[in-house]
């Protein structure tokens, strides 16, 4: 009993990481069609940055949630600065936009182990939530339950960006009819250079928030970069309740595959993928921002 | 003729390969309204696009109020002045009516001592659309998209409206409506270009018209003299 409570309390938790990570690669896809490959690596800078702010950087040394943030404010910077220099080139080549931030992303990873070594790198859970909670008889670890509260506050403050503020309506717009919204006068390459950091700032504060879970190490980008692309297909992409609800259900669904299935985890997760885009190509959750 | 609001000189235009636009020149003048007429693929809406900013021509020109505009991107032509009907409508459909009006509000021109455009002024126009604020504009009729698409380019307070084909898929009844929306709009003060197939709904309301045929102007002319000298014009559009 306790075993499914954990690996479900894990399943959840990991979801909850999967839909920081991702919210921004589905938003990126559904405003601009840019598949954006280096998302892991994003996620992975943004956990190797963290870390080495939490470890006394330039002679200070930052608690946890600091260096989570101002990591995720260099790994914005990084993605402003991508779309701006690079892909903006690239407007409209999709098969560009592949191969150019694949190899980003290669390049990216080089860097950081030049930079960081290839030893993984763990990262102690943040002051205060080292400890369990205990529900009747089953324990769970504070600070998953910290991840998942984490996820949920995010995803309601995306919600209300983009349901509730004239800038979130102008990014609809531009998901639903990007020339159109250029007619109307909404300056679309701002909106996409301002979501492309936006994106990229979430994955590296997933990056983060994830370490303790995860660690960091060489291959964390290509480890979570399918997970990220198989949630925006089963979600829908340029949609936040389907990034939602997508990043659940592969939480639970990698999860259980390792667990029950180890040998076949990949196959359970991508298998959903393939049937999804064969046979629902618009996402399970259908094709709206919303 | 008054002031020229919008001057198309000599724009060639092309889809790929395909030459749309060849030499095309017009003028709308200010406060003015200009009937644009052609067949189906007569070049049109390829106008509209140019004169956005959508379609770049090749070569050729376009002025706002005597400044070039040619090459600019869509949003600095809409900063200065140009709001578009398009054809279609292509209203937002995942946002609703009143997220429409609100991502194209800017202040605009709106001319001397006349009331801007807001969401509350669109909606006192067209009362449907107020009832119907907070719907998402997908799940409206063609007739409420069409008022919508009108409310959302009026909400830029724009000096030229540019309409493609306002009545296109409309009921008669609504038609008539949005002709007579037109009209109030042409009586404030705007300079518009109206787009139609058909000379009917245009005649009765223009000043000047404007006849396409295979990409190239074939005629131009006030109304009121193609009216008086009944030309035939059944060459260039097709029986009616």
């Amino acid at each position: 009993m306790t075993f499914w409570l954990l690996l479900t309390v894990n399943s959840v938790t990991f979801g909850g990481l999967l839909f920081l990570l991702s919210a921004g690669f589905s938003l990126i896809f559904g405003l601009m069609r840019i598949p954006n490959l280096t998302h892991g690596s994003m996620f992975m800078v943004g956990a190797y940055l963290g870390s080495t702010f939490l470890g006394g950087a330039l002679g200070f040394t930052l608690d946890f949630w600091a260096a989570a943030i101002i990591s995720a404010l260099e790994v914005a910077v990084l993605g402003a600065l991508m779309e701006r220099l690079l892909l903006r080139r690239l407007a409209g080549q999709q098969l560009a936009q592949v191969l150019v931030t694949l190899g980003v992303s290669f390049m990216v990873a080089d860097l950081c182990l030049m930079g960081w070594g290839g030893d993984p790198i763990s990262v102690s859970t943040p002051a205060g939530l080292g400890g369990f909670v205990r529900v009747g008889l089953a324990v769970f670890p504070l600070y998953r339950m910290a991840v998942i509260g984490i996820a949920v506050v995010f995803a309601i403050a995306l919600w209300l960006m983009l349901e509730r503020t004239r800038l979130g309506a102008m990014i609809r717009a531009g998901v639903d009819d990007p020339q159109m919204a250029r007619v109307v006068g909404i300056r679309v390459s701002r909106l996409f250079t301002i979501v492309f950091g936006l994106g990229a700032g979430l994955a590296g504060f997933a990056g983060m928030i994830g370490a303790p879970i995860l660690s960091v190490y060489p291959g964390l980008d290509q480890d979570m970069l399918p997970l990220a692309l198989v949630v925006v297909i089963l979600g829908g992409t340029g949609s936040l309740l389907g990034s939602f609800l997508g990043s659940i259900v592969v939480g639970f669904i990698y999860n259980f595959g390792q667990a029950l299935l180890p040998e076949l985890a990949y196959f359970v997760l991508f298998l959903p993928m393939v049937l999804v885009l064969v046979l629902r190509p618009q996402g399970l959750f259908g094709g709206r921002l919303l | 003729m008054a002031n020229s609001a919008l001057t198309l000189s000599e724009i060639d235009a092309f889809y790929g390969d395909s030459h749309v636009l060849q030499r095309v020149s017009f003028q709308l003048g200010e406060g003015r309204l200009l009937g644009l007429l052609g067949r189906n693929g007569a070049g049109k809406t390829t106008c509209m696009n140019v004169s956005v900013g959508l379609l770049p021509p090749r070569s050729g020109s376009v002025e706002l109020f005597g400044a070039p505009v040619t090459k600019l991107p869509p949003e600095s032509i809409a900063a200065r002045g140009v709001a578009l009907v398009p054809q279609g409508r292509r209203v937002f459909k995942s946002l609703t009516v009143r997220e429409n009006l609100m991502v194209a509000a800017r202040v605009g021109f709106a001319g001397h001592g006349q009331i801007p455009w807001t969401a509350e002024t669109v909606f006192a126009m067209f009362p449907r659309l107020a009832e119907r604020r907070q719907q998402m504009a997908g799940y409206l009729s063609g007739g409420e998209q069409q008022m919508l698409a009108i409310g959302r380019a009026l909400m830029a307070n724009p000096r030229v409206l540019l309409m493609d084909e306002p009545s296109e898929g409309l009921a008669p009844q609504i038609v008539a409506e949005v002709m007579a929306t037109i009209r109030k709009l042409k009586e404030s003060g705007l300079s518009i270009v109206l787009v139609e197939q058909s000379p009917k709904l245009v005649f009765d309301i223009a000043d000047d018209i404007v006849i396409l045929n295979s990409g190239r102007v074939a005629v131009v002319s006030t109304a009121a003299a193609l009216k008086q000298d009944g030309v035939d014009l059944r060459q260039h559009l097709g029986v009616f």
